[in-house]
Order: structure tokens, then C-alpha cells, then sequence
């Protein structure tokens, strides 16, 4: 039934001959190509998003969040373009009461080398962090993207194109470390006003089409931590904690980041390297400095599309959509990945909260599957995943270091 | 020639090899050798010692190093203890080896008590009491005295308390592997039924093993028996009743601690009170082990039937004349042990002694050097009467039937 309305939604988006005849005309008009829009002029323009999305899930081991089968994601928002040289952007989730507002940006890019954001949104540290959930290649990001990459927070940032568009820098400065570093226990600590930066360069931009897309990005934030035990825990793929981070910290926390990216034709190939170090000043037992907690992750993740749509275009807009022909766009994905907390020095290991080895955990996962887009704005996924925890003990499957999992999600984008 | 050089090289290349001695022989027997004055040092935040000072009713665990001898062990647990004797400034400690390691042991032990000895002037009633009961053939703690520094301060004059766990089990009956449970008085109690539900017996008795086990097997045989010691008088009572309670080991260790005038054990009028109890695996047969014994020796001359009668356990099982002789019996037991060869009076010298110096460097006890005195003087005496007088009145209560 969902599948017949979107097909209609997207039917009704065929433009016809009196649309653009109206077009001509001033004042407001609504258009509907990728979405639904309101036009003024050439002035302005209002694009309205919603998107809905359910998630079905079962593990071997305990999963994180509340239900197996519920209504995950209900989220609506409106972005726009002013004169072309103001954009701004504002999402809510409908069925989040704790934080509900997730983008709400303004930007302003009247000149490309140094085009200036405002409001919140993502702080510029990792590529799969800083992809719409729209378009990911799997249902959840990586362990590391969900943990180690700081997510949204309020701030401001100067960010543009050089070097012929081959070189794009992003500099900003946020009120915390994201949204990620926090949780619901209120005295747990994590970043105070973060510093971020980073780099991306497409080296290959003006050479030849299989190579041009290719990206490699290196990112760091900085900030400060208060003396307390870390909000930012590690959780399982699902969702489930496996270490809980209780060692006092203090000091400079530090994010590094490392991000590959190259969608040739139908394929893509994507991995990223990131690490998170928190200082422990003055936290040993006789009061000195004690090496920093670390957190380290990585993934490395394959796709490609059977049915031929190229990579960079998204998937989204399928080449032959179902009832028109064709089946939509199907993709396999593939992702190895590894997520560790623990601390630098060698020797025997405590989980005391001054520990000078802190015992820690990590967790490596294999995840294996299958992206359908039937059509515009639908899309599915099917996940199965591998998980391998070093210590099961304070993991989702205490009495087994090997756990299945799977998940399945289906979402309409409008 | 190289004969002569090889005999002295190869006595050096063996002793160098050999481990050191100190290290090598080290046991937990050493740590509660009673005739020595054991030194312990702890390391641990400034700040988590600030915090622990202020919140010491809490049990919040704290990390700390320790340090005996040549022994150091680094990130144990450590946290506020004791009842009427918690302080913020002599603290009670309670140190958990294998709360931040699972597999960390201190001299084979997963913890150890190191007890302020606030409430008790003299500082030695706990230990000589713990050493007599041993002496009478019961499980006890082990126990020694210790200087306690922490950040290399003197913290003061410590006994130094083998926790009752699987390991003081194992060392003393065998049975690794026995269910330990803590009282904790709650209020007046003496033995009563308190109802088929668990969670009464919950609260009173702490399980210190096998806490993972469901309430029904930890918790269940202990219900079972308050309630068949107050079942029916009838002539299944003891058979019952012995299947649940080693009534031998518990006429006995009444009868120790009665002749010990314990004033905060098992027979005190405010009820039952300081002692674990445990369970043999695969047994329901619990016994005593006693615990936190500085309310002893407080009146030489006090009845050895003070008690007796409000005691639901006690009262029932001395209606059995074979139960009555054997505590008439353990009392005279006492008595003689006790003065043979002096034996309680020199223990009392000796820690006296021992923990003199110490004593009077310890600022943080909360009483004067004068009222350590007059408590050591006072404790010379019982050794001295009590053993006549408990046997004139065993005798008289033989002669009365």
C-alpha cells in the first residue's frame, strides 16, 4: 500500500506543460521534483522533507535501544536558498521529545572560497558521520561513526572550495564536542567548546572519470574535558553497551581522523581510521598524570550496484523502478569493522578508575547486505552482522565473545 | 686451577638465581603473625580521600595501592566499613584485591578488614577474643595489629581482619566452596519466624558467596530454619532443627562468647548481632562464625545464662539435657583453657605491648592515652576472676539440675 502511495507521489512529480508555463510567472509556486517545494521568484526556495522509517531487529545478544519492530524515525524539515547566497535548514524529529531539533543551520555562501555556517549541525570529523542517513550504505554507521565522531552541536564555521575545487577545508569552533560525547546521565563529562578542522582533497578532480571522485580527508578537534568519568561509552552495533568509560579523565581530549572515499561507476569503496584521546591529568593514585584513555575504530566497506545506477549519483532515483518496468536499484554492501577503548600503556591491565592500564574492550564486526530502492524515495535494507567481542563478560552476550545479529529497515524520503 | 675458581662461581650463579627470601616465604600467616606489629601502606587520590572522609557512611569503592613488606599491589579496592564504628577521621577500611582485577590476590586473599578499633579503648579485646575462639576449636578470623599510613601519613593503631570469605572457609574447613552469609542487625532480633517470604531473611543476611545464585537457594534453607525452630515442641523438633543448625557448634560458640561476657552477640538483650553464618555446598547445615568482637570482656563477673532465655534458638535447644551439659561443659572448657599456663592474661600483655608505642602515636583514637591505660588495666583483671566465678556458677547450676 505504502509502496502504490509513493509511486503516486511520484507520478504526481512528472512536470506538465501548464507547471511550466506557470513557472514564467511571478510570485509563489509549488514545484514537486525532488521534493515537494514552494518557489518565490528565483529569490527563494523551500524544500520540505519528511521522512519515516521503521526498523525490525533481532540479535543473539542484548540490544541497546527499547523495541524490536518500532516506529524508529518520524522527521520533518525544511531547507531553502535565499538569493542563492543564504541556505539554511531546519529538522525536527517528531517522535524525539529529549532532543528533538537536529539541523538548524543558516549558511552563507555568497563567495565559494569561504562560504560561513551558523546554527547547529555536524561538526566536520568523519566522512560516514557526515552522510545523510538517507543515503548510507547500511543500516547503522560504523561503531566508530556513532561513537568516536562528534555529531551535531551548536557552532559556527568558515568552510570552501581552493585550489580549483580540488581542495575543500572546513574550520569551526562548537560549543561542545557533539552530540555523540554526551548521554543521558548528566554527570558524566565530555567536551567543552571544541576547535574542528578538516581537510578534504580530491586529487584526481580534473583527470579521468573512474579516478575523479576519489577523496581523502584528515580531520582533528580538540577540546576540553572536566574531571569526571566520559560520557562516551562503546556500544555494540546495535546499540548495546560494552564498556562504560568508568576512569576519571581530565584535560585535552583530541579526535583524529583518516577517511577514503571512491565511488568508480557502480562501485564504492570506503574506509575510515579514527581515534579519540583523553587526557588523565593528575589522576594517578599519588596524584600525578596517568596515560590517556583512548578509543580508537575503523571500518573499511564495499558496495555495487547490480542493477548499474552509478555510485555518485546516489541510488536513490533508480534507473528502472519498479511498476515502470524494472525491479529499482539493488545493492549489495559489504563492511569489516573494529572499535577498542583501553588505554596506551603495556602491562597488567584493572578496570579501576585509576587504573594505569585500563582494561578496556573492543569489539570487531562483519556486516553483509542487501540495499533495495524499489523506487524514488523508498528504500530498504537488510543487514546481517558478525559480531566479535574481546571481553563478552560486559558485552550483549555475556556467556558468548561470538554473536548474529540483523536488522532490517524500510524508509520513505520524501 | 679452574676447579678452584668454578666451585665459588657456581655457589654465586645458584644464590643469585635463588628468589628472594622474604618475598619467597611470604604467607598470609606472616601478615597475622601475632607477635609482630605489621606496617601497611596505602596510596590512593588525594582527592577520592578527601571524598571518602566526607561520605564515609557510603560504601563507594575507591582505588588504592597497598604496600606490606615487600609486597605491592596496585589498584585494589578499597571502601568505608563498620557500623557504629564508621568514622571519617580513623577510617574503617574494608580492601577488595580483586575488586578492579578479578584474578588479583593479596597472600591468596581476596580481602581483608583493617579495623579502627574505635570502640574499644584498650584496642585488643577484638583480637585475644578472635585468638580464643580459635583456641576452643571454632572458625575464626585471623588477626594481627598494624600501623596504617595512607599517602604517608599515620593513620593510627589497626587490626588487621581476615574477612570472612570462600578463602578463610576453605583454609579452616575444607569447604571452599560454602555459602557465607553477613548479619546485619536490623533491630531487635532473637531467632523469631519471620514469615514464608524471603525478603526478611534477605535483609538480615547478606549473602558473600554465590551472589549470583537465585533467592530461593541462597535464602530459602535460612527461612526454613527460623521457621522450624519455632515449630511446635514436639519430638521431631531437634531432628528438624539439627538438619538446618549444627546445634553442637552453636551451643559451643554461644558458650565461647558467654564466657568472653560478649555484650553484642548472639544471647544480648537488644538481640542476635555480630556473626556470619555458613553452609557446607550441598548441605543445609549452617554454622557460626563470629565477627566484630570489641563489646567483649565487659563484665567479668556477668551470669552465664545473662541472655538465655530470650534467644528462640538458644532457649529450645538447652531444653535438651545432652545440649545443656555440652554448654555447662564448653563454659568449664573455657575457663581452664584460659588460665592454663595464663594463657588469656598473656595474650593481653602481649598485644598490650605490642601496640603500646603505636597507641599513643595514633592522634585519631578517640580516647586519651589515660583511658587506654585504665581499659588495659581493667581487661588484666578478667582473666584473672572470670575463671573461677564462671565455674563456681556451672558448678551451681550442675548441682540445681
Amino acid at each position: 500500500m505504502v509502496l502504490l502511495l509513493t509511486a503516486t507521489a511520484a507520478a504526481a512529480q512528472q512536470p506538465t506543460a501548464e507547471a511550466a508555463a506557470r513557472a514564467d510567472e511571478p510570485g509563489w509556486r509549488f514545484t514537486w521534483d525532488q521534493h515537494p517545494s514552494l518557489l518565490f521568484n528565483d529569490d527563494i526556495r523551500l524544500d520540505f522533507r519528511f521522512r519515516v522509517q521503521s526498523d525490525w531487529r533481532g540479535s543473539e545478544g542484548e540490544i541497546g535501544d527499547s523495541h524490536d519492530d518500532d516506529l524508529a524515525r518520524r522527521r520533518v524539515g525544511v531547507e531553502g536558498t535565499i538569493r542563492n547566497v543564504v541556505d539554511f535548514q531546519i529538522e525536527r524529529e517528531i517522535s524525539n521529545d529529549v532532543d528533538p531539533w537536529r539541523d538548524v543551520f543558516v549558511n552563507y555562501r555568497r563567495y565559494a572560497v569561504a562560504e560561513v555556517r551558523g546554527g547547529k549541525f555536524k561538526i566536520p570529523f568523519g566522512l560516514e558521520q557526515n552522510t545523510s542517513a538517507t543515503t548510507l550504505d547500511f543500516v547503522y554507521r560504523s561503531m566508530a561513526s556513532q561513537r568516536l565522531a562528534p555529531g551535531r552541536d551548536q557552532g559556527l564555521m568558515v568552510h570552501g572550495r581552493v585550489a580549483r575545487k580540488m581542495v575543500r577545508y572546513e574550520l569551526g569552533w562548537f560549543a561542545h564536542d557533539g552530540k555523540n560525547a554526551r548521554n543521558s546521565n548528566a554527570g558524566e563529562v565530555y567536551g567543552n567548546g571544541t576547535a574542528a578542522a578538516r581537510v578534504s582533497v580530491q586529487p584526481f578532480r580534473k583527470n579521468h572519470p573512474l579516478v575523479k571522485d576519489m577523496l581523502l580527508s584528515a580531520a582533528v578537534t580538540g577540546s576540553h574535558v572536566d574531571e569526571g568519568f566520559p560520557a562516551l561509552h562503546a556500544h555494540s552495533a546495535l546499540d548495546a553497551p560494552f564498556y562504560t568509560s568508568k576512569v576519571w579523565v581530565n584535560g585535552q581530549r583530541q579526535r583524529t581522523g583518516l577517511e577514503f572515499r571512491w565511488r568508480p561507476g557502480p562501485a564504492s569503496l570506503k574506509a575510515e581510521y579514527m581515534r579519540v584521546s583523553t587526557q588523565r591529568l593528575g589522576e594517578s593514585l599519588d596524584d600525578t598524570d596517568l596515560e590517556p584513555l583512548t578509543a580508537s575504530g575503523w571500518y573499511v566497506s564495499g558496495t555495487w550496484a547490480l542493477t548499474g545506477e552509478k555510485k555518485v549519483d546516489a541510488l536513490t532515483d533508480p534507473r528502472r523502478p519498479l511498476f515502470r518496468g524494472g525491479w529499482g536499484a539493488i545493492e549489495p554492501a559489504a563492511r569489516l569493522e573494529g572499535l577498542r577503548f583501553g588505554s596506551l600503556d603495556a602491562g597488567i591491565a584493572s578496570t579501576s578508575p585509576r587504573a594505569d592500564v585500563v582494561l578496556g574492550n573492543a569489539d570487531h564486526a562483519a556486516t553483509l547486505g542487501v540495499n533495495w530502492y524499489p523506487m524514488r524515495h523508498v528504500k530498504l535494507q537488510v543487514n546481517v552482522i558478525r559480531e566479535h567481542l574481546a571481553n563478552p563478560a560486559v558485552g550483549p552476550a555475556p556467556n558468548s565473545p561470538t554473536f548474529w545479529s540483523h536488522v532490517m529497515r524500510f524508509q520513505i524520503d520524501l | 686451577m679452574s676447579r678452584l675458581l668454578a666451585a665459588p662461581l657456581l655457589v654465586a650463579l645458584a644464590l643469585a638465581a635463588a628468589p628472594p627470601p622474604a618475598l619467597a616465604q611470604t604467607t598470609s600467616a606472616d601478615l597475622f603473625d601475632d607477635g609482630t606489629l605489621q606496617e601497611l601502606r596505602l596510596t590512593m587520590s588525594s582527592r577520592d580521600l578527601q571524598t571518602l572522609r566526607a561520605e564515609f557512611t557510603a560504601n563507594t569503592y575507591y582505588p588504592a595501592d597497598l604496600q606490606w613488606r615487600d609486597v605491592k599491589l596496585r589498584n585494589i579496592g578499597l571502601r568505608s566499613r563498620g557500623s557504629g564504628s564508621r568514622s571519617g577521621t580513623k577510617l574503617g577500611i574494608q580492601l577488595d584485591f580483586n575488586r578492579y582485577s578479578a584474578s588479583q590476590q593479596f597472600l591468596g586473599m581476596k580481602s581483608l578488614v583493617l579495623d579502627n578499633l574505635l570502640q574499644d579503648p584498650a584496642m585488643i579485646r577484638e583480637r585475644v577474643s578472635m585468638a580464643f575462639y580459635e583456641r576452643m576449636g571454632l572458625v575464626a578470623p585471623r588477626e594481627s595489629f598494624c600501623r596504617l599510613y595512607i599517602n604517608d601519613v599515620y593513620q593510627g593503631v589497626y587490626g588487621v581482619v581476615e574477612a570472612i570469605t570462600s578463602e578463610l572457609l576453605a583454609r579452616a574447613t575444607d569447604d571452599p566452596t560454602a555459602y557465607v552469609y553477613e548479619y546485619h542487625y536490623r533491630g531487635p532480633f532473637y531467632g523469631e519466624y519471620l514469615g514464608d517470604e524471603l525478603q526478611p531473611y534477605k535483609t538480615l543476611f547478606e549473602a558473600r558467596s554465590h551472589q549470583k545464585e537465585a533467592d530461593s537457594v541462597l535464602y530459602g534453607p535460612i527461612r526454613d530454619l527460623f521457621r522450624e525452630v519455632n515449630a511446635p515442641d514436639d519430638s521431631v523438633w531437634r531432628e528438624r532443627v539439627e538438619a538446618l543448625l549444627d546445634l553442637e557448634q552453636f551451643v559451643k560458640y554461644v558458650a565461647v562468647e558467654t564466657y568472653l561476657s560478649e555484650i553484642d552477640g548472639i544471647l544480648s538483650s537488644a538481640g542476635m548481632s555480630n556473626f556470619y553464618l555458613y553452609r557446607p555446598t550441598g548441605s543445609t547445615r549452617h554454622r557460626l562464625v563470629p565477627w566484630d568482637k570489641d563489646r567483649t570482656f565487659s563484665e567479668y563477673d556477668s551470669s552465664v545464662v545473662a541472655g538465655a532465655d530470650a534467644n528462640v534458638i538458644f532457649r529450645r535447644a538447652l531444653a535438651y539435657p545432652d545440649l545443656k551439659t555440652l554448654y555447662l561443659d564448653t563454659l568449664a572448657a573455657c575457663a581452664r583453657s584460659a588460665a592454663t599456663q595464663f594463657w588469656m592474661e598473656r595474650e593481653i600483655v602481649r598485644d598490650s605491648q605490642l601496640i603500646a608505642p603505636a597507641a599513643a602515636e595514633d592522634t585519631l583514637k578517640p580516647y586519651s592515652d589515660d583511658d587506654v591505660t585504665s581499659a588495659v588495666g581493667y581487661l588484666r583483671t578478667f582473666p584473672r576472676r572470670r575463671p573461677l566465678l564462671v565455674l563456681q556458677e556451672v558448678a551451681r547450676i550442675r548441682a540445681e539440675g
